[in-house]
């Protein structure tokens, strides 16, 4: 994409999540609101200096409340405020800073409430039965497929063109439940072996419990602003410095699943407008969607930081972990903190932001960081989000 | 899930289905939780901004205008009928035997209001006394 465009700049000053957990007692609106209070008061502003809210959530039958956006906006701080919503299914987390990126960025808003909320555990018996109708209705739903079926299959292509084996795929999932130990919001922190992975319980073979982050509520809430607010509240500014999405068709049987393709579009937009041109030797931190271990994986190489297929080798070299050369996922992906998905993405986002700002505590990765990413992905395994952060 | 073949022209290519999940479970919060106790006890629970002072009713967990947590409050405020209407016929298109008051019910003081069934010869603006704490509210016009 070319663009001829003058962006002003963006920055993130504050930012709060609530816990994420199997079953929460507040109400959505709630959830919100202990988020965004939470952001509101890292970055020292009042609801009365925020300019525009954008509110991200999945469908409307989590929570089980039609019209979420504007159900949302109460416990949002929009009442009375140009509010909007997005939704690009699971990457509609980070599709939130990136809608606030570009309320701020056009120079229409000087601050910006960004909310992301998900409340998974009111739909019966499983929230996987809100994906029922994902389907084409005649040549897919007539099986009943779910999710895990196609990320089952979309795992196996992946494992069978790289020539990875799950074993070496385990490792995610072991390196981000350990990650999740230091996050005082995570849900599923555990110290666990490759061996308690493969032992699990197979759900869809290849796919066993522990390759799958746990269903969670959870709310997460970002301050996003023009430069003199950022320059009045706080000396210490992560900027906003490249923003890509990318929507794939629905025919995800028409799609090589080994490698996502889209992924690597919302990327270079990202890339070109931040200015890396080498994604592997230039990001120091990143924070790739990890709903599923391999996605971890699957999504390192669609944003460029390891070749094709050379993903599980890097990971096997260290160079992933807390004290790598590109620490991924430290905050513990959703594979430790949990997955409420709007929520988690922008967690992610988050995760990136107190990296930058150096405020993670107990999270902070070892190596100085300059340049971080967060990445979502959803809807029919079609859409990708990509921010890119520097202090 | 179940194939539908009435008619030549839909074999194979309808079906029917029921929509997504089964059942939902809501929670009502940490604030509805006091508004329920409340009505339990007979009391109509609302909440307090400590920083504008106005009170909300039902509770509310935070102030919506300053964004800060309230504390719960009982509205003691005189009930009155903000607006009503009267309704026929179920939603199924039936007959009622008799007709149904069905009316916005506000508080003195208070923003918010409760929906209620509403007893006696309805006006607006005019004075009710609750006579029992549910939901809806059940009121008497006084």
């Amino acid at each position: 994409m070319k663009t001829n465009l003058f962006y002003r700049r963006v920055a993130v000053i504050g930012a709060g999540l609530t816990l994420f957990k199997r079953r929460i007692v507040e109400t959505p609106r709630e959830m919100s609101w202990v988020a965004a209070r939470k952001a509101l008061d890292e970055a020292g502003l009042e609801l009365k200096d925020i300019d525009c809210v954008v509110i991200g959530s999945a469908p409307d039958a989590f929570d089980g409340v039609h019209m979420k956006g504007e159900y949302l906006a109460h416990g949002s701080g929009g009442v009375r405020k140009m509010v909007s919503r997005v939704f690009v299914g699971g990457a509609t987390g980070v599709m939130v800073p990136i809608s606030a990126w570009y309320h701020v960025a056009s120079g229409l808003c000087q601050s910006v409430l960004a909310v992301a909320e998900e409340k998974m555990s009111p739909a019966r018996p499983h929230p996987q039965s809100v994906f029922r109708y994902i389907w084409d209705p005649i040549t897919e739903k007539p099986l009943n497929p779910n999710l895990i079926w196609i990320f089952a299959m979309e795992m196996h292509r992946y494992m069978y063109v790289n020539k990875v084996k799950k074993e070496d795929i385990a490792l995610v999932s072991v390196k981000n439940k350990r990650n999740a130990i230091n996050n005082p919001y995570a849900q599923a922190p555990a110290n666990i072996t490759v061996d308690d992975v493969l032992k699990s319980e197979v759900l869809v073979w290849p796919v066993n419990l522990l390759d799958v982050s746990p269903v969670s509520d959870g709310a997460a809430a970002m301050v996003i602003t023009s430069e003199d607010i950022a320059r009045r509240y706080t000396d210490t500014p992560v900027w906003i410095e490249g923003v890509g999405w990318t929507l794939d068709n629905t025919e995800w049987t028409g799609r090589e699943l080994a490698y996502p393709r889209y992924l690597e579009h919302a990327a270079r937009m990202a890339y070109k407008m931040a200015g890396i041109e080498r994604p592997n030797k230039e990001l120091d931190v990143i924070e790739p969607y990890d709903p599923f271990d391999y996605k971890e994986l699957h999504h390192i190489e669609g944003l460029m930081v390891a070749k094709r297929g050379e993903a599980v080798k890097m990971l096997k070299e260290g160079v992933f972990d807390m004290d790598g050369d590109i620490p991924s996922s430290p905050s513990g992906g959703l594979l430790g903190v949990g997955n409420p998905i709007a929520a988690a993405g922008l967690m992610k986002a988050i995760s990136i932001y107190w990296q930058l700002k150096g405020t993670a505590g107990k999270m902070q990765v070892k190596k100085p960081v300059h340049t971080g990413l967060a990445q979502a992905w959803g809807d029919l395994m079609q859409a990708s989000t990509v921010v890119v952060m520097r202090n | 899930m179940s194939w539908d073949k009435v008619g030549r022209e839909d074999k194979l290519l309808s079906w029917k289905d029921v929509m997504e999940a089964e059942e939902y479970v809501y929670t009502v919060g940490y604030a509805g939780e006091e508004f329920f106790k409340g009505l339990k006890e007979g009391k109509i629970i609302g909440s307090k901004c400590p920083k504008c002072g106005k009170t909300y009713v039902p509770a509310t967990l935070y102030c919506e205008d300053c964004f800060v947590e309230t504390s719960t409050v009982e509205v003691k405020g005189r009930a009155y009928l903000d607006s009503f209407t009267i309704i026929y016929k179920d939603s199924e298109g039936n007959k009622l035997e008799s007709p149904q008051v069905i009316g916005l019910v506000r508080f003195e003081n208070a923003k918010g209001g409760l929906l209620a069934f509403i007893e006696g010869e309805p006006k607006l603006g005019g004075e009710v006394e609750v006579i029992a704490y549910d939901v809806p509210l059940k009121v008497r016009v006084k």
